[in-house]
């Protein structure tokens, strides 16, 4: 693993009230590539990826131990904006969520709160982030109708576009198709695969599939722990750990 | 899970029981229970400025005659002269004589005059005014006055404070001092003697007219009759020196009979006119 | 957790359906169930009948009489008469500055109270720690059930007199000080509400702004609030709602003269309201007379008042709401622009200039500014009652009979007078109230007809307590010649708890799926068995809190029962149904505006009263608390 390294955790602990979900995770996320968590239900890999952007602090039951770092700097530390974070680190949830306004402003909606206000710069980045998102052609007609009139597919590549506005470094999504039918799922795959071009995206996931043909790099999860993170060619083909092995093959899970 | 529910259906049973309890206290009102029941009962109800003294009346005759049993309730005046029309109560109260339509429906009414009651001029006690004419009085209550200074007090606008619209009170102030003008629209109203008193107490500028009865922490003005000061004291309101002055009514169906006509009798009685006076009316017997 | 909920939901107490009938005689049975079946529909019907019957027969009452007035004096010279003044020498009744003062009042209440609601709503809701939110909820939910005499009393003891002196004004009796009360006793309504509206915005939204950067604020005024406005408008008609129809409060601080104040900004002018006409002028009033009728045109003024709100409220939420995933219409971007515009407002100072995280921080100091200013208010009034009134407690005051006209003695005919009042009003409502319900949800499809039914439900659950006084004292008490009696205040009770009944019914009938009511047919169980043993249980506990509610809001009203069931004095309970008997908040109100020297016994009778009305809210409470946590697991 020479690539360099955007995300790291070291000797991650995660309780939520007695409850320890995360135990001693240590992981890499490389930059500008595709990782990839997988695992059964209840893993933990979900509150992995929410720790990356700080979204549990918003569980008043839970506490951490050990070290976030993004970018090198730890997340937690006292020095650290977490609204700045979250402005580099975007997040892209399991059902799509766009807010209740037009498809214009749902985009918009970041570049707003970040303090952009003129008209022209606002309808580049909605342009933009609209194209990178693969939605621009189907909705450029429409910008200002409600949102939520999108299909479930247009809605999810909505979301996204929508944190890429804010131009993040890291995307993290938990689970972005389990809500989406194969088609819809499919057009999202090709999307991550060309957004790591220029970003890094961590994705939950519990389509092995998926995992298989999106992801650079996969971890595997397993009652809190990280039992084993490599290549993605390396998990799927010669799993290190037993367990892995069965659940890739469907043994469990 | 179990346990759950069954604190669940514990607490819906709790529920429960409360409503339930609370609907056969709900029908057991019309039961009673026999033991404390008495065995004559009157209702009596009717005017608010007649009540104290059928309350009082009644405290002192029901502790003479332990049997009888004597419900006081008020309503105002034309409850009082309904309800002993219709015949829903033995005893009405008026302080008020009958309107015509009201004479015209019920024939039947006998009218008791049981006391006068004087209407008292009231003002804050930190008021230096401590007398005006009849005109005076008349140029507040219209409007023509709006500051004491101009009835020889402290530059202090007046608040007028009055009884409401359907009040016998009003009426017959109305007609003894407003010589048949309009009050002014700004006064502000109250529907009870003890409403105008508490007002009057707190409030520097007001100005209020209430019964005898009412006057702690409040100052009462005398009349100003032809330059000659008539305090509201007892002497004068008796003997009609004081002149706003009213009579207030109990009223039957026909002449009473039973418990009725003991009540009535009472009141009449030295002890019952004593009760009166005790009140702050005046008697209109010995 | 998750499996649990997914399971397929068993029927409660379902096992006995058809055991007993098994081999032996199936027919007969069948013909059993069959006869009950319909029995049941029938009486259901025939409730249902009643119930409607007399909502309808209200509201035609007091239109009646109330048009007497437009014949004698004429539709224009009533509505637009600017002189109230029935008993001059030329009586005139026009109800303008009646109609200018009640709106007056509310608008202002409604300015006081909004900002103030909103702000403890989003409070509780979004910023409060789990524990101080678990505190202060139920406490304001609390405080939405004090009686409003209780208020009045306070408002007329301390808020007259602060005005009088703050402004330095001849007199506090005023628009400001029936606002101040208003909003005071809105606030809980509207805050409790408002505030389930917006905890029950979906976390995926707040979520979904936070992952960008947003700030908390951020996510609130530009996420949340929008979301959850079709609850926070539900929440200010609500609170408005009640601010029209109080009475006695109101009529205890505002002055009550019939002026239209001039200039018509002078909050310290007397003003005298709609419902405070009626509180005031109906027991003297002589039947048959002009200002009869014109106090019946009044009652139907209020009528249509509430009208108007309903409808209003109606369409704006259904505008907002609108079908999902359409165009929403311009009254919702209306709303949201102005809802933003406020929040910018709110903000403006800091906005532009300052950084999020600073604006953040100022919006978060107002919000908790807003609960202190709420806690304090509310917390004043229950202090000096409390401690008031703990003083006045002993035994004699408990159980003894009232003496020297409420100066001295006890209670104890008034407390038991509540329970009779309660318990009968009770006893009419709830069968009529749930058969009703039962009926309409489940015997009826949605037709005209009983969309009609529930706009003159809905149109009598908002109408104000003192126009079911009016119908109770006019119908029951004068032409039916029930007299000054408990049953009257029963009957008047019952009918002015009956909408709620049916109202808080028919949703938790409604929220049962009905995938619930088809599984049980598929069994082959009849209409009456489904609805007995498979809808009914769940929805008990809804129905339950609705009751409980009802007898909150009964214990605490004087308005329906001043004239119909109140008397001020007795020294026996009632022993029929036909005599008068004492209650709390009558006693109170009577000590307090009418006895001068009593001050004691009235916070005694105010703290007793209290304690009375809390303790039914906080029974309801629980047992909302108990189905909710049940719904969780």
């Amino acid at each position: 693993m020479d690539e360099s390294t955007i995300l790291e955790t070291r000797d991650l602990n995660l309780w939520y009230g007695q409850n320890h979900a995360l135990i001693d995770i240590s992981i890499r996320i490389p930059k500008n590539r595709v990782t990839a968590l997988i695992g059964p239900s209840g893993c933990g890999k979900s509150t992995l990826l929410r720790c990356f952007n700080r979204m549990n602090d918003l569980i008043d039951s839970s506490r951490i131990t050990g070290e976030i770092l993004f970018n090198g700097n730890g997340i937690h530390d006292s020095l650290a904006d977490v609204y700045a974070i979250r402005e580099k680190i975007g997040m892209v949830f399991q059902k799509p969520n766009p807010f209740q306004k037009s498809i214009y402003e749902n985009v918009a909606y970041g570049p707003r709160i970040h303090g952009v206000r003129e008209k022209k710069a606002l309808d580049r980045i909605v342009e933009e982030s609209l194209k990178s998102a693969a939605l621009w052609d189907e909705v450029k007609d429409r910008l200002h109708e409600p949102a939520l009139a999108l299909s479930g597919g247009q809605q999810q590549r909505l979301c996204i576009a929508r944190s890429l506005a804010v131009e993040p470094e890291v995307i993290l999504m938990d689970e972005p198709c389990s809500a989406l039918d194969p088609i819809a799922t499919a057009k999202i795959e090709d999307l991550i695969i060309r957004l790591a071009r220029n970003y890094t995206v961590v994705i939950v996931t519990h389509n092995m599939q998926q995992a298989a043909r999106a992801s650079d790099y996969t971890g595997f999860m397993y009652m809190g722990k990280l039992v084993e993170f490599d290549m993605t060619t390396k998990i799927f083909e010669d799993p290190g750990e037993e367990l892995t092995e069965n659940y890739i093959t469907g043994r469990f899970g | 899970m179990a346990g759950k529910s069954l604190s669940n259906m514990a607490a819906v049973a709790v529920a429960g029981t409360l409503v339930a309890l609370l609907m056969i206290a709900g029908c057991l009102g019309s039961e009673g229970d026999s033991v404390t029941s008495p065995s004559q009962q009157i209702t009596v109800t009717g005017s608010t400025t007649v009540l104290p003294i059928a309350e009082r009346a009644k405290e002192a005759f029901e502790a003479n005659d332990a049997s009888a049993a004597i419900m006081v309730s008020g309503g105002g005046s034309s409850v009082g002269i309904k309800a002993v029309g219709e015949g829903t109560a033995d005893i009405g109260m008026a302080s008020r004589d009958l309107k015509p339509e009201e004479a015209a429906s019920y024939p039947g009414i006998v009218r008791h005059e049981i006391a006068r009651d004087a209407i008292l001029l009231v003002v804050n006690p930190e008021n230096s005014v401590d007398r005006l004419t009849p005109g005076q009085v008349r140029g507040i209550y219209n409007g023509t006055y709006t500051n004491w200074n101009q009835v020889g007090g402290p530059d202090q606008p007046i608040v007028v404070v009055g009884r409401d619209s359907a009040s016998g009170t009003r009426e017959f102030f109305s007609e003894f001092i407003m010589d048949k003008e309009d009050f002014i629209r700004t006064q502000e109203e109250f529907n009870s003697n003890g409403g105008i008193q508490q007002k009057v107490s707190r409030t520097p500028g007001a100005i209020g007219y209430v019964g005898l009865g009412y006057t702690e922490g409040v100052k009462a003005l005398a009349l100003d009759v032809d330059g000659t000061a008539v305090e509201p004291t007892l002497q004068n309101i008796t003997d009609g020196t004081y002149p706003i002055n009213r009579p207030l009514f109990m009223l039957t169906d026909g002449e009473p009979g039973g418990l009725a006509r003991q009540y009535l009798e009472f009141i009449m009685s030295a002890e019952g006119q004593e009760i009166v006076a005790s009140l702050d009316y005046i008697p209109v017997q010995g | 957790m998750k499996k649990e909920q997914a399971a397929p939901v068993p029927f409660p107490g379902f096992g006995r359906l058809q055991r007993p009938e098994v081999g032996a005689d199936r027919a007969s049975a069948g013909a059993n169930r069959h006869l009950t079946d319909l029995i049941a529909g029938k009486l259901l019907f025939f409730a249902a009948l009643v119930a409607i019957a007399a909502v309808i027969f209200i509201i035609v009452f007091l239109l009646r009489d109330g048009y007497q007035i437009v014949l004698e004096t004429g539709a224009w010279n009533f509505l637009a008469g600017q002189n109230w003044n029935p008993a001059g020498q030329n009586p005139a009744y026009g109800v303008l500055p009646l109609i200018v003062g009640t709106l007056l009042v509310t608008a202002l209440a409604m300015a006081i109270a909004v900002p103030l609601s909103i702000g403890s709503a989003v409070f509780v809701a979004e910023i409060a720690a789990a524990r101080t939110k678990a505190a202060i909820k139920p406490a304001i939910e609390l405080l939405a059930g004090i009686p409003s005499v209780v208020y009045g009393f306070f408002g007329l003891i301390l808020l007259t007199d602060w005005i009088r002196i703050a402004f330095d004004q001849p007199s506090g009796s005023s628009w400001l000080a029936g606002s101040i009360l208003l909003a005071v006793m809105a606030i809980p309504t509207i805050t409790s509400v408002a505030e389930d509206a917006i905890s029950s915005v979906p976390r995926e939204f707040r979520e979904g702004s936070l992952a960008l950067g947003a700030t908390h604020w951020q996510t609130i005024k530009n996420v949340v609030v929008p979301r959850a406005l079709p609850g926070i408008s539900a929440a200010i008609i609500l609170g408005m709602g009640r601010a029209i129809g109080e009475t006695m409060a109101v009529l205890m601080v505002t002055g009550n003269a019939a002026v239209i104040p001039d200039p018509i900004t002078d909050v310290f002018s007397p003003v005298r309201t709609l419902t405070g006409t009626l509180g005031i002028e109906m027991g003297e009033v002589a039947f048959g007379s002009t200002h009869y009728h014109a106090l019946f045109g009044v009652a139907v003024v209020l009528l249509f008042i509430t009208l108007a709100i309903n409808s209003a409220s109606r369409i704006v939420i259904s505008r907002i709401q609108g079908p999902q995933g359409t165009a929403r219409p311009t009254a919702h971007r209306a709303l949201v622009a102005a809802a933003s515009r406020i929040a910018h407002a709110v903000s403006a100072p800091f906005g532009g200039v300052v950084s999020p995280r600073t604006s953040q921080r100022c919006a978060f100091f107002l919000i908790s500014l807003s609960v202190v200013i709420v806690l304090a208010a509310l917390g004043m009034i229950l202090f000096g009652i409390v401690v008031n009134g703990a003083g006045a407690i002993s035994w004699e005051f408990l159980t003894g009979s009232p003496r020297d006209l409420g100066r001295a003695g006890g209670i104890f005919p008034a407390i038991v007078g509540t329970f009779y009042l309660v318990g009968g009003g009770l006893a009419i409502a709830l069968p009529l109230g749930i058969a009703t319900a039962v009926y309409l949800i489940e015997y009826t499809a949605e037709t005209p007809l009983t969309r009609s039914i529930r706009a003159a439900v809905d149109l009598l659950n908002g109408t104000p307590s003192i126009v079911f006084g009016l119908f109770g004292f006019a119908f029951l008490v004068i032409f039916l010649n029930f007299g000054i009696s408990l049953i009257a205040g029963q009957i008047t009770l019952g009918l002015m708890i009956l909408p709620t009944i049916i109202r808080t019914t028919e949703e938790s009938l409604r929220s049962i799926p009905g995938s619930l009511r088809e599984g049980s047919y598929a069994l082959g169980a009849t209409k009456w068995q489904t609805i007995s043993r498979v809808v009914l249980p769940p929805a008990l506990p809804g129905i339950l809190t609705g009751a409980i509610l009802s007898i909150g809001r009964a214990a605490g009203e004087t308005a329906p029962i001043m004239f119909t069931a109140a008397i001020f004095s007795s020294r026996y309970l009632p022993s029929s149904l036909t005599e008068p008997v004492m209650a709390l908040p009558y006693h109170l109100f009577v000590l307090t505006t009418s006895i001068p020297g009593a001050s004691t016994q009235s916070y005694g009778t105010a703290f007793v009263l209290l304690l009375l009305v809390l303790a039914i809210y906080l029974a309801a409470i629980l047992v909302r608390r108990r189905y909710n946590r049940e719904k969780v697991m």
